[in-house]
């Protein structure tokens, strides 16, 4: 076996070399810029059609905090919730215990306003309903 | 008294000369390697094995040799000859590879297509060295020291030399740890051997695992459609695996279905080794060729990890480059235990089989692109 360099040539070697270097290097570098990229596009189809209700919901949650008090007949149907389990009369720092529980803003201040708007009404026992119960 | 005397000459020991002796003890060597050194036990084991019943010496006609039509090993060596093994092959290899360590680290993925041009420097060797164009390409691919890929592209272009292509894949896959330190040592300093690689990267989903099967498979047969028949079965295993909805399946692929692939790949290989077929001047020329492609797919790699550092802000371990050959997970080893040498802190493993994972693509690549220009 003797080494020459003219055989690469009358076999066409040096073209077959160049172009399967090539192709192998565009194949795998056109792979990992498309790997490298589709996080990026799948998060943007997976938040596409999440991203509506999400933003739906978002300043409705909002408003019913920072707007609670403006807003007294949403406010009154939370705080509601949060007597379900107490009975029909139940004690004003029990329904505060549980307002500050799950973080409500304010829980003094809106049972305040309860009271004096009429949403609260005292039994005379220490004890209150809500006006419609 | 004639009869035993006649049957006396029909004897292995009768007929054999010092090529079958020479190979049987190649046999020998290969099953001792696998079972005392552990060296790629589960493919020199049964190459080995093989090795040793292709050489016990027989009477011609009989239909009992590899190459003898209606013989039972002719039959099992269909599926070489055939390249189903190969394909068989990669589709367990699939369902066994983990891709989220190279989907979180895409730039490593370059250094797999630079070391395989280890292949294309042996096929202009092997051209000027006399081998024809088929050969050549066959001779080269062991560059990408992928057993399976080597064998499939030998047995679609020179179907003849499968068994000294197939030897010298494995035997230089088997001598990793002897061939790529000193490479990796020489072509790096010290402070290179040192460089750390981060350990946080991204959370890699498993949606991104679902569609990369995908999207690899398209890209890569569209680029090079002969490559089909590794890379096909080798993105569906993938996507048996990532799936999660048929665990069955997968867990098949890469247990009995590759394994039993496995048996019958070395085997037969080894059986092909028969020595008035083996023991040419052309297989010395293929062992020859094998060493330096192997040798230079390691270098290309580390070279061009070096040459990605002069425009990376984050250098990259140029060790990480001599994992891009495809030989799973050997190669990616001998990187993390190259560089712990240095600094017992380094863990390269994950980041190197990155670079794994992107040298069977590669390799397989390349196997599609040589089969088309030849065919071409």
């Amino acid at each position: 076996m003797i080494f020459d360099l003219s055989r690469i040539a009358a076999n066409n070697g040096w073209a077959m070399a160049l172009t399967g270097a090539i192709l192998v290097l565009l194949g795998l570098s056109l792979l990992s810029l498309i790997i490298s990229q589709l996080h990026k596009i799948l998060g943007f189809f997976e938040n596409q059609p999440k991203s509506l209700p999400v933003e739906e919901i978002k300043p409705t949650q909002q408003a019913s905090h920072a707007d609670l008090l403006n807003d007294l007949e949403a406010t009154v149907t939370l705080y509601q919730s949060l007597t379900a389990g107490l009975g029909e009369r139940f004690d004003l720092a029990q329904l505060y215990r549980l307002a500050h529980k799950d973080q409500l803003p304010h829980p003094h201040l809106t049972l305040r306003t309860l009271r004096e708007n009429g949403f609260l009404i005292a039994s005379g026992d220490g004890t209150f309903s809500w006006k419609n119960a | 008294m004639e009869l035993a005397l006649d049957f006396l000459k029909n004897t292995g020991f009768a007929m054999a000369d010092w090529r079958y002796l020479m190979m049987i003890l190649v046999g020998i060597l290969f099953c001792y390697l696998s079972i005392a050194k552990k060296y790629e036990p589960l493919l020199l084991l049964p190459i080995g094995f093989g090795i040793i019943i292709g050489n016990i010496p027989f009477f011609k006609g009989f239909g009992l040799g590899i190459y003898e039509d209606n013989s039972v090993l002719h039959y099992l060596y269909f599926g070489v000859t055939s390249g189903l093994y190969p394909s068989i092959v990669f589709l367990g290899l699939g369902a066994m590879t983990d891709f989220s360590s190279m989907l979180a680290r895409p730039k490593l993925m370059l250094l797999g297509a630079a070391a395989q041009m280890g292949i294309y420097f042996t096929l202009l060797s092997a051209l000027a060295l006399g081998f024809d164009p088929k050969e050549s390409a066959s001779v080269a691919i062991i560059g990408g020291a992928d057993g399976p890929t080597s064998i499939f592209l030998t047995a679609k272009l020179a179907p003849h030399l499968i068994g000294p292509v197939a030897i010298a894949a494995y035997s230089y896959m088997a001598l990793i740890p002897i061939i790529q330190p000193p490479i990796m040592r020489l072509l790096t300093t010290r402070r290179e051997r040192l460089i750390r690689m981060p350990d946080t990267e991204r959370h890699v989903s498993r949606k991104e695992l679902v569609f990369f099967p995908v999207v690899g498979v398209l890209l890569c047969c569209f680029l090079a459609p002969a490559s089909i028949p590794l890379l096909g079965p080798f993105f569906l295993g993938n996507i048996l695996k990532v799936s999660g909805v048929v665990d069955r399946l997968a867990k098949t692929a890469s247990s009995a279905v590759i394994d039993t692939a496995t048996i019958f790949l070395g085997f037969t290989v080894g059986a092909s080794t028969q020595a008035d077929v083996f023991i040419t001047p052309k297989a010395l020329g293929i062992f020859l060729l094998g060493s330096i492609a192997f040798s230079i797919a390691t270098a290309s790699g580390v070279l061009f990890a070096k040459l990605m550092n002069l425009f990376l802000k984050e250098k990259i371990n140029p060790l990480l480059g001599a994992a891009g050959v495809s030989a799973v997970p050997g190669s990616a080893r001998e990187v993390h235990l190259t560089a712990q040498k240095e600094d017992p802190g380094n863990y390269l493993l994950m980041h190197a089989m990155a670079c794994n994972a992107s040298g069977v693509i590669g390799s397989a690549i390349c196997a599609g692109i040589l089969w088309s220009f030849m065919m071409g």
